[in-house]
């Protein structure tokens, strides 16, 4: 994995809970309930924490949890149609770099949805 | 190798398919019932499914905007005859792969918890027949088999009553408590919730996932907020003593976002008496509304404040 300290990595829809890809391990090795859990969390900051909404248009962008031995990061990925997507990555607390982890999620979210740049006009509504 | 079509027969459709997985066919089974919808196969895996009750791959991206209605008309036009209309689109730069890839990916699960029922209905496998969206994910049987019966579960955690999945939905007219908070899913539902359209008709309207809108009409249905029309209106709990009707004021805190369910609003749902509340309105507070700033735990005193400002100052 290209990140130091990287353990696993997921890409979870949070509307259903389901795991639409990962990589290396998983938190308590079960997969399906890890993207169940990592929904519940998005949802919980997202619609149950007042915070999320303190202002017009604002929206969760990233929960980073920290335990004694890792660092959990969530980066949510906007999705123009029906879903809400997020990456989860998971890095070993000694060799993890969470501010460099944390941009490199950003750019991978950010890759993830990018519209091509040479799209012909009228593609877009 | 075309084989000669299967006669209807009445199988469970999730069984049936697993056999025709096994046999690495290619085709289209149908499967009968309510909502009822198809199951595409590729080399016994699943290319794409549809269903009545689920939005399909078109209806995403026409109605989140993503995709102008008249391009996505003019590559089924033009790809649909050769099977290939999702690669077209990619082919054409209107989307990318990964986001084509998603959304189909999306809409296969969405679609089978709602084909794939666990009862035996009338089902038919036409081989060979190949659906216009063409080869762009391929989903295994077993997969979509477990995650269909965990959506079930899931569901049933929420609330295990089926009531507001296939009628008519209406938000009730009073709510049965003070405090009302949606997430922005669940308020364009309610908003567009008119006792006529169903769980279905909502998500074809909104182009949500259908299963989506179900988990959310079943949340607002254990909020007490929504029910199924054919329903009466349960009594409220307000307390209507006095003659005079109560009036129901929705203070928002913030307009909803115009764009879908990034953030999540909160409404406050007062309930108002003629001639003075009979308790203080701090009930609840909303910070930003102006009624919720004088009252008691809105907003704390300077003293905390100061206190709060010292220990952020301790930590650099």
């Amino acid at each position: 994995m290209a990140l130091p300290g990287a353990v696993g990595a997921s890409l979870v829809d949070c509307t259903t809970g389901m795991a639409l890809g990962s990589a290396g391990a998983v938190p308590g090795g079960d997969g399906e309930a890890a993207a169940a859990g990592t929904a519940e969390v998005l949802y919980a900051a997202s619609a149950r924490a007042p915070f999320a909404s303190a202002r017009p248009h604002d929206a969760v962008e990233d929960l980073i949890v920290t335990t004694a031995s890792g660092y959990h990061l969530l980066r949510t990925v906007p999705v123009p149609f029906g879903s809400q997507l997020v990456l989860y990555l998971w890095l070993d607390r000694p060799d993890g770099n969470l501010a460099m982890a944390r941009r490199r999620l950003a750019e991978i979210a950010d890759d993830l949805m990018r519209t091509p740049p040479d799209a012909p006009a009228g593609s877009a509504a | 190798m075309p084989k000669t079509g299967r006669q209807p027969e009445s199988a469970q459709p999730g069984e049936l398919l697993s056999q025709l997985a096994d046999e690495g066919e290619t085709g289209t089974l149908y499967v009968d019932g309510v909502p009822g919808g198809t199951v595409h196969l590729i080399d016994g895996r699943v290319s794409y499914v549809e269903s009545p009750a689920a939005p399909g791959v078109g209806t995403l991206f026409t109605a989140s905007g993503r995709l102008a209605e008249r391009t996505w008309r003019a590559a089924v036009e033009a790809g649909g005859a050769d099977h290939r209309v999702g690669p077209l689109l990619v082919e054409q730069g209107h989307l990318m792969q990964s986001e084509l890839e998603l959304c189909v990916l999306a809409a296969i699960y969405d679609a089978a918890f709602f084909v794939l029922t666990p009862d035996a209905v009338p089902v038919r496998f036409a081989p060979g027949e190949l659906h216009w969206l063409g080869r762009v994910v391929e989903v295994e049987v077993a997969a979509l088999e477990r995650e269909t019966s965990r959506r079930r579960r899931v569901l049933d955690e929420i609330l295990p009553e089926l009531s507001v999945d296939h009628a008519p939905v209406t938000p009730v007219r009073r709510p049965p408590v003070q405090r009302v908070v949606l997430t922005a899913a669940q308020w364009e539902l309610v908003v567009h919730a008119d006792g006529r359209r169903t769980a279905a008709d909502l998500s074809h309207l909104l182009g949500r996932p259908g299963y989506a809108t179900l988990q959310e009409l079943r949340r607002l249905s254990a909020a007490g907020l929504l029910r199924d029309t054919m329903e009466p209106d349960p009594p409220s709990s307000g307390g209507e003593s006095s003659g005079e009707p109560s009036a129901v004021d929705i203070r928002s805190a913030e307009p909803p976002p115009a764009g879908g369910d990034k953030s999540s609003i909160s409404t406050t749902a007062a309930i108002r008496r003629q001639g003075g509340p009979r308790r203080p309105r701090h009930a609840a507070p909303q910070p930003g509304s102006p009624d919720g700033a004088g009252s008691l735990p809105a907003t704390p005193d300077d003293a905390f404040l100061d206190r709060v400002r010292a220990a952020l100052k301790a930590l650099r």
